[in-house]
C-alpha cells in the first residue's frame, strides 16, 4: 500500500475534514460507524436484490413467499441503509465547523439499527411481505403473515423514524446555534436581498444542506406519524382508515425518505469535491436559493406516485407534475453544473474518491431523466408500476447516492489515515459504473416492454431482461468488493487518525 | 396514447447527450486554469440550460393537459362512454361484469377493490400496457379507453397485493362491431 501522506494544506476557502481547533474527532468516528453500518447493510441488501433478479431470470427460482419477504426487506433495508451512510458522512462534514454531540449521534445509530433489526425479524422470521411501501391495508390483510409481524415492521419503521428525528433536531439546533438562528442557517436574509445583504456570516453549503435535510426529515417523520397513528387506532378498533389518506401520507413519508438519501449524499459532494479540485465551492446566492427551494420541492411532488389513483384531486396530480419538473432545476443547474464546473480544467488527480463522485453525478442525472419522464402523467399511464420505476430509482440510488457515499467514505479514509487508495482499486469504479449501468439499463428496457415490477413469477418472454442483467450484477459486485476490500485495509488507520485530533 | 418503446428511445437519446457532455467535462479535467476565468462561461451555461429546461417543462406540461387519463378529461375528449364494465379486485382475482368489448367506442371501466389496493392495467395483444388505474377499497376509479385493435387483452394487477399478485389476471376480448 502506498502510505504517502495525502492530507495537504487545503486551498483558500476549502474546509479540511479535521477541524484544527475543534474536537470533532469523536464525531468523525461516529460518521465512520454510520458509513460502515450503512454501506455494509447496503451490500447485504444488494445480495438479496441479486436473488430477486436471479428469480426473475428463471435461473434460481424462489417461492413467492420468500421472494416477497426478500423484496420487502430489500426495499426497506436499502432506503434505510443508504440514508444512514449519507447521514454519517453529513455529520462528519458538518462537524468541521459546527459542534455536534457524538453521544447523541451514537444514540441515533443505536435507535436506527434497532429499527432495522425489527424489519429483519418482521420479514425473515415473521414472514411480513407487504412491500417496503406498506400500502394500507395490505400490511394487516396479507393473509399469510400475522398481525404481530406487521406490528414488528411498523415498530421497526417507528424506530428508524425516531432515530432520524433525533438526528434532524440535533443537526438543526447545532447549525442554528453556530449561525445565530435557523433563518441565518438557511441564509434567508442573503436570499431575500438577492445576495446584497452580507451582514450575516453564511453557512458553508454542507451546513445549509444539513439544515434543509433536517427540516424535510422532520416533515417526513410527521407524515409517517400521520400515517401510523390512525392505523394503530384502527388495529385497536377505534376508527377506520381511508385508503387514499393512508396512501398520501405513506408516500409523503416514503418518497421523502428516499429523496433524503439523494440530497444528503449530494451534500457530501459539496464537502469533498473541492479537496480534489483545489477550488472552493462557496455559498453563492444560487446555492442558497437552490437548496432553500428544495425544502418545499422535495415535499411537493410525492403525489406523482399516485397518478393512477383517479380519486386523487386532479389539481394535486398536476401540482405533482409541476413539482417533479421543478425539483430537477435547482439540482441540475446548481449542484450538477456546479460540480462539473469545479472539475473542468481543475487538474484534479483521478483517485477513487473523485472517480466515484463523478460517477454519482452521471447516475444522478441519468436516473433523473427516467424519473422526469415517468413523472409526466400520460407517460406514467403506461409506465406506472412497470420495471421503469425500479429502473429510475435504482439508477439514482446505486449510481448516484451510493456512489457519492462510497466516494465520501474514500475521501474520509484518505484524509484521516493519510494513505492513498491502492492503484488496483482504481479499476473498481469502472467495474461499478459498467456493471451498474448494464444492470439498471435492463430495468429500463424491461419497463419499456411493460414488464411489471414486484412480480415473483416472470413470464418466459420477460426473463431475458433479467438474464442479461445478471452478468452485469456480477461485474458490479466485483467493483463493490474491490472498494470494500481497499477500505477494510485502511480503515483502522483512519479510525486512529480521528484520535489524534486535539480534545477528542 | 404514449408508446412505451418511444419513451425508451427518448431516454436513450437524452442519455447519450448527457453522457457525451459529462464525458467531455471529465476528459478535460486536466490542464488547470484559474477558476475565476471560467465564471462567466459557467453562468452563461447555467442560464442557457435553465431557459431550455423551463421551456421543455412548459411544453411537456401543456402536452400533459391535452392527454390526461382522468374521467372528466376523457369524457370531454371522447364523449359519454357507450359501454361500462364493472371491475372489482379481490385477493387474487378480478370480477368483470363483461369480458366482450366492442372496438372503436369509449368504454368505461368502473374499478374498485373489496380488500386491498390493486391496479387494473390493460395489456394489449402485443403485451404492452395501454391504460391503467388503481383499484382502491372505498373508491371507484373510472378509466375510459377506446380499443382500436381487436384481439385478446389481458388485465394484470400492477399494485403489489400479496402472495398471489402475479396470478391476478383476466382476459378481455375486443371485437369489431
Amino acid at each position: 500500500m502506498d502510505t504517502a501522506h495525502v492530507a495537504t494544506a487545503e486551498a483558500p476557502g476549502i474546509t479540511p475534514l479535521l477541524a484544527p481547533d475543534r474536537a470533532n474527532g469523536a464525531v468523525l468516528r461516529v460518521g465512520l460507524a454510520y458509513l460502515v453500518a450503512g454501506l455494509g447493510s447496503f451490500l447485504l441488501m444488494g445480495v438479496l436484490g441479486f436473488f430477486m433478479r436471479l428469480d426473475q431470470s428463471g435461473i434460481f427460482v424462489l417461492s413467492a413467499q420468500w421472494f416477497y419477504r426478500i423484496m420487502t426487506l430489500h426495499g426497506a433495508g436499502m432506503v434505510a441503509s443508504i440514508l444512514l451512510a449519507g447521514l454519517g458522512g453529513l455529520a462528519a462534514a458538518v462537524s468541521a465547523t459546527t459542534r455536534l454531540s457524538a453521544r447523541v449521534l451514537w444514540i441515533v445509530l443505536v435507535i436506527y439499527m434497532a429499527g432495522m433489526t425489527f424489519t429483519i425479524f418482521a420479514t425473515l422470521l415473521g414472514g411480513f411481505a407487504a412491500g417496503w411501501t406498506v400500502l394500507y391495508p395490505l400490511p394487516t390483510h396479507g393473509l399469510v403473515w400475522s398481525l404481530a409481524a406487521a406490528l414488528a415492521m411498523y415498530v421497526g419503521y417507528l424506530f428508524v423514524a425516531l432515530g432520524l428525528l433525533l438526528y434532524a433536531v440535533h443537526i438543526l439546533v447545532a447549525v442554528s446555534r453556530t449561525y445565530g438562528g435557523l433563518g441565518k442557517a438557511l441564509a434567508l436574509r442573503y436570499l431575500f436581498s438577492f445576495g446584497r445583504d452580507r451582514r450575516d456570516p453564511l453557512p458553508r453549503p454542507v451546513e445549509l444542506i444539513a439544515a434543509v435535510i433536517s427540516i424535510d426529515s422532520i416533515a417526513a417523520v410527521t407524515a409517517g406519524t400521520l400515517y401510523l397513528v390512525p392505523i394503530f387506532l384502527h388495529a385497536a378498533g377505534v376508527m377506520t382508515v381511508d385508503a387514499l389518506y393512508a396512501k398520501d401520507t405513506v408516500y409523503i413519508f416514503g418518497h421523502t425518505m428516499a429523496n433524503l438519501s439523494i440530497y444528503v449524499t449530494a451534500g457530501l459532494v459539496y464537502a469533498a469535491l473541492p479537496s480534489f479540485t483545489k477550488r472552493a465551492w462557496p455559498t453563492t446566492w444560487a446555492v442558497v436559493i437552490a437548496w432553500d427551494l428544495i425544502i418545499i420541492l422535495m415535499l411537493a411532488n410525492f403525489s406523482h406516485h399516485i397518478y393512477a389513483d383517479f380519486a386523487q384531486p386532479v389539481g394535486l396530480q398536476l401540482l405533482a407534475e409541476i413539482g417533479s419538473y421543478a425539483v430537477a432545476l435547482p439540482s441540475f443547474i446548481v449542484t450538477i453544473i456546479g460540480a462539473l464546473a469545479l472539475i473542468y480544467r481543475s487538474g484534479l488527480r483521478w483517485t477513487v474518491a473523485p472517480m466515484l463522485l463523478a460517477l454519482g453525478i452521471w447516475g444522478w442525472v441519468f436516473g433523473g431523466l427516467g424519473a422526469v419522464l415517468d413523472s409526466t402523467i400520460p407517460v406514467n399511464q403506461v409506465m406506472h408500476n412497470t420495471m421503469w420505476v425500479p429502473a429510475h430509482f435504482h439508477t439514482y440510488y446505486l449510481l448516484g447516492a451510493v456512489a457519492f457515499a462510497w466516494g465520501y467514505f474514500f475521501y474520509m479514509v484518505a484524509e484521516l489515515s493519510g494513505t492513498r487508495d491502492l492503484t488496483l482499486t482504481r479499476l473498481a469504479p469502472w467495474l461499478y459504473g459498467i456493471g451498474g449501468a448494464g444492470f439498471i439499463f435492463m430495468f429500463f428496457v424491461a419497463g419499456a416492454h411493460s414488464v411489471p415490477r414486484r412480480y415473483a413469477v416472470h413470464l418466459a418472454q420477460w426473463q431475458i431482461y433479467a438474464r442479461i442483467a445478471v452478468p452485469f450484477v456480477l461485474v458490479l459486485a466485483l467493483g463493490l468488493a474491490g472498494l470494500a476490500w481497499d477500505l477494510m485495509l485502511r480503515f483502522r488507520a483512519a479510525w486512529r487518525g480521528t484520535q489524534h485530533v486535539v480534545g477528542s | 396514447m404514449v408508446d412505451p418503446l418511444g419513451i425508451l428511445v427518448v431516454l436513450i437519446a437524452l442519455g447519450v447527450i448527457w453522457t457525451v457532455g459529462w464525458a467531455v467535462i471529465i476528459a478535460r479535467s486536466g490542464h488547470p486554469v484559474p477558476f475565476e476565468t471560467l465564471e462567466g462561461s459557467e453562468t452563461r451555461v447555467r442560464v442557457s440550460l435553465l431557459a431550455g429546461m423551463v421551456i421543455v417543462a412548459i411544453v411537456l406540461f401543456f402536452l400533459t393537459l391535452r392527454a390526461l387519463p382522468y374521467e372528466a378529461a376523457r369524457r370531454a375528449e371522447l364523449g359519454a362512454p357507450r359501454v361500462t364494465v364493472m371491475a372489482t379486485g379481490t385477493q387474487w382475482s378480478w370480477a368483470l361484469s363483461r369480458k366482450q368489448i366492442p372496438m372503436g367506442v369509449p368504454v368505461e371501466f368502473a374499478v374498485t377493490s373489496r380488500d386491498v389496493n390493486h391496479d387494473f392495467a390493460i395489456y394489449d395483444p402485443r403485451g404492452h400496457v395501454v391504460a391503467q388505474t388503481q383499484a382502491m377499497p372505498g373508491y371507484t376509479n373510472r378509466l375510459i379507453y377506446v380499443f382500436q385493435t381487436p384481439g385478446t387483452y389481458t388485465v394484470r394487477c400492477l399494485e403489489y397485493c400479496g402472495l398471489g399478485h402475479t396470478a391476478m389476471t383476466a382476459a378481455l376480448t375486443v371485437t369489431r362491431q
